[in-house]
């Protein structure tokens, strides 16, 4: 499977703090990939360094295969972006704006610049200008930037910021109809899991700069593993309770009281007529099934209490 | 490079540069006339020396010149939109070159333009109002010309002085259009530093030239956003 992105050792220093540190990113063609981390965790970093916004403090980027530096920027024609906030000549109008971001892409065509504000519904405003845009708006036509010369590959961070629940939808049906039909692959990010669960193939958990995880979707849904929760009055003598009278020890403690028991010999009666039978309270107890949410809460803050 | 140069021009507010273009024009084309009538009279003692005069007056557009600094990078950076640029498939060196050159031509052709202006109006004002003693001769109409295209090519380096420190180091608007203020002023105080005010020219020109040279070499490493 080709490579469309691969960075080897991407570090990006700024003012004695490290913003991204050794980076090892692999993206393939025509997968979704998606860089999942807590704001600040370097996720906007990254997809600078790899659209030459800013430059890496160390590392090397290879974009469809070939080494992509300060001298190699012709790459970019390959790839539309939108990273950070949504920016544009704000006293131009839309189709003005998007005319300067096609000449520089060497880009002449005045029908795919409308045809790109028709997939983001932005037909009919092409002479209004950018600065009575609202921000939804602003970010539908930073979509449309990105997608309008027809890039193979599209990097979007953050791209349903500002949007509504309908706009974040249609968003997300354009790049699942971006990248099924046309083969585009795709870069994004994003701090909300749900986001990216709906979407991507694959994602890259990014913390404190560091990329810590790559994985795909499907793997983590294979891994899926039932468990029961409890909620009960005191929660160490749960726990002691349950491993001495039931012999459990597969299980965790989280949120503080909260007890998740992976060993499921037992049912959820029979452990709850041994803890009333020891005066236990017992407030909340149902059978669950561990979520991507968990997964990935699991990976960042490594997991719960108890073991 | 020209279409670059071109993208640079439509990414400005043209409406708001005509403007303050137009402002400098008028202003420009009755200073002369102006400064023999009420504060120089010596210098309306021959064309000779009302062209010596008016070479000083047009030092103003280098203040155009900041305005420009101001517009295309400082501006640019500001509103993220020089991001934006670094992520064109041109290198960062070829984008500043870009910017520089736009900025050097405007100048150029906007101190032209003032020349040509200012020189047809004292002409005009002269014949139904007398202050320059007389006639004008070929020779003068020839070393007009030459001044003109001397001093735009100085005034369009001068006018770089500020960009390397303030426009791109520092990215301040008011240090720019101070130190652009204090360069078109500079050599009119040149009798205060006991030099001839020419000298004060040429030291600016080559800062200026510096400053351009420093703002192309160092654009990878000081263009970060």
């Amino acid at each position: 499977m080709d490579q469309i992105i691969k960075t080897t050792g991407l570090t990006k220093r700024a003012k004695d703090r490290v913003l991204a540190e050794n980076i090892q990113l692999d993206v393939y063609k025509g997968e979704i990939y998606g860089l999942l981390g807590k704001n600040g965790a370097g996720k906007t970093t990254i997809m600078k360094m790899l659209v030459g916004m800013t430059t890496p403090s160390s590392g090397e980027i290879a974009l469809f295969g070939k080494s992509f530096n300060e001298h190699s920027k012709s790459l970019l024609r390959r790839v539309g972006s939108l990273i950070e906030y949504p920016t544009f000549y704000e006293h131009l109008t839309a189709m003005e704006n998007l005319q300067l971001h096609c000449e520089y892409l060497g880009y002449y065509d005045e029908q795919g610049i409308k045809h790109a504000l028709d997939l983001v519904q932005l037909k009919g405003i092409e002479n209004k200008k950018v600065k009575e845009f609202s921000l939804g708006m602003k970010q539908r036509l930073g979509l449309a930037r990105a997608m309008v010369a027809k890039p193979e590959l599209i990097i979007l961070d953050e791209p349903t910021n500002g949007l509504d629940p309908i706009g974040i939808k249609d968003i997300r049906d354009l790049i699942l109809v971006l990248n099924k039909e046309y083969g585009i692959t795709f870069l994004l990010s994003s701090h909300i899991l749900g986001e990216m669960e709906q979407v991507v193939d694959r994602i890259g958990v990014i913390e404190q700069g560091r990329l810590i995880k790559q994985v795909a979707l499907e793997e983590i849904r294979k891994q899926h593993t039932d468990y029961i929760e409890l909620l009960t009055t005191d929660a160490k003598r749960t726990v002691y309770l349950l491993e001495d009278q039931l012999g459990i020890s597969n299980m965790k403690l989280v949120q503080g009281d909260r007890i998740r028991i992976y060993d499921l010999t037992y049912t959820q009666q029979q452990i709850s007529r041994m803890l009333i039978e020891h005066n236990i309270g017992l407030e909340e107890i149902q059978k669950r099934n561990s979520s991507l949410e968990d997964y990935f809460y699991k990976l960042i803050h490594g997991g719960g209490s108890h073991d | 490079m020209i279409k670059y140069m071109r993208l640079e021009w439509r990414k400005l507010d043209r409406l708001n540069v005509w403007i303050e273009l137009s402002i400098y024009f008028i202003i420009m084309m009755f200073l002369p006339t102006f400064f023999i009538n009420v504060v120089l009279p010596e210098y309306g003692q021959s064309f000779t020396q009302a062209i010596e005069l008016n070479s000083y007056i047009q030092m103003g557009i280098v203040l155009f010149g900041g305005s420009l600094i101001n517009h295309v990078f400082i501006e640019q950076y500001k509103n993220k939109t020089m991001a934006l640029s670094f992520g064109y498939p041109i290198s960062r060196k070829t984008l500043f070159t870009a910017k520089i050159l736009f900025i050097a031509a405007a100048v150029f052709a906007a101190s032209i333009i003032s020349f040509i202006l200012s020189g047809l109006s004292t002409y005009v004002i002269n014949l139904f109002a007398p202050l320059i003693e007389g006639p004008l001769s070929a020779a003068d109409v020839i070393q007009y010309a030459g001044t003109m295209l001397t001093r735009s090519l100085l005034i369009t380096v001068i006018s770089f002085v500020p960009l390397f420190l303030f426009g791109i180091w520092k990215r301040a608007v008011v240090p720019t259009i101070v130190c652009s203020i204090g360069s078109m002023q500079l050599p009119n105080f040149s009798s205060f530093l006991h030099v001839h005010p020419e000298t004060v020219v040429a030291v600016l020109a080559v800062l200026g030239a510096v400053s351009l040279a420093a703002s192309i070499l160092t654009a990878e490493k000081l263009g970060e956003v």
